[in-house]
């Protein structure tokens, strides 16, 4: 997978730029509840369910300030990425232990493999690895701008 | 509309198993590993399965583990008139008023069955 070839996976109007929670749980619901009144997803608060048990498998925030909560359920019927931000940064107990600023939340569907997310984890790892990408990316607040990013 | 709570318990408990499943599975665990995710909480997932499978009724419980020991899906959604299990057509009867919002047995391969 391309760096352009993530540009499709993002929606506008799944992307948060200024998150107003402050805490782990409060940031996932404010992503999870942008879901519901976007009709992708029925029932917020099994998805919150789903993704607090991943949460107690091992933290998603991976350090660099850049989390990536995620899972697979048979309530989701296609593969659903979002995207936040928060200028402050917070608290999501990432291994580093430093603020998270930027969140990439994927959730898939359960009836087919795990590769799908896989993939697309690994290629947002890829970018954020590069400092001056995820410079950029901490500083983004208009959906252009992201793709640009996405796309480059 | 919200899932309906006999439905949402199991498919929380089917959800569960695969995420566990995931993280025992070597392959998976592995590349989800050299991404830079710790998997250290499979006991903690281990106790909320627990917790989850007390919940439901042991009747439920015991097809659903019989049915986890045949297929990869146990519980599964029904689109269109199908079985998406085994393809096979599922009766009128199914869609009936009164059976509509029940969990439902395919009568040809047994999976569980819920029409979304
Ligand atoms: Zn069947």
């Amino acid at each position: 997978m391309e760096t352009s070839k993530l540009v499709p996976f993002f929606q506008e109007k799944l992307c948060l730029f200024h998150l107003r929670s402050r805490k782990k749980m409060s940031v996932l619901q404010e992503m999870v509840r942008h879901l519901a009144e976007q009709k992708l997803i029925s029932d917020g608060h099994f998805i919150m369910e789903m993704l607090k048990n991943r949460e107690s498998l091992g933290s998603t925030g991976l350090g660099n300030g850049v989390a990536f909560p995620h899972g697979r359920s048979l309530a989701i019927k296609k593969l659903i990425v979002l995207f936040a931000r928060s200028a402050g940064g917070i608290d999501f107990d990432s291994l580093d232990g430093k603020p998270t600023k930027i969140f990439f939340l994927i959730l898939a569907p359960s009836d087919k493999g795990a590769e799908v997310y896989l993939a697309l984890l690994s290629q947002l790892i890829g970018l954020v690895q590069k400092p001056a990408e995820l410079k950029k990316l901490t500083e983004v607040t208009d959906y252009k701008s992201l793709i640009e990013l996405l796309g480059g | 509309m919200p899932l309906k709570e006999a439905h949402r318990l199991l498919i929380a408990l089917q959800d569960l198993d695969i995420m566990i499943k995931e993280a025992k599975d070597k392959s998976t665990s592995k590349e989800l590993e050299s991404l830079g995710f710790k998997l250290t909480g499979l006991e903690e997932l281990q106790d909320a399965r627990s917790k989850l499978a007390k919940k439901i009724s042991p009747t439920v419980l015991q097809r659903y583990k019989k049915l986890t020991g045949r297929y990869t899906m146990a519980i599964l959604p029904v689109t269109g008139d199908l079985c998406l299990g085994c393809f096979v057509k599922l009766p009128t009867s199914f869609f009936s008023s009164i059976n509509r919002d029940l969990l439902q047995t395919c009568e040809n391969c047994g999976r569980l069955l819920y029409i979304p």
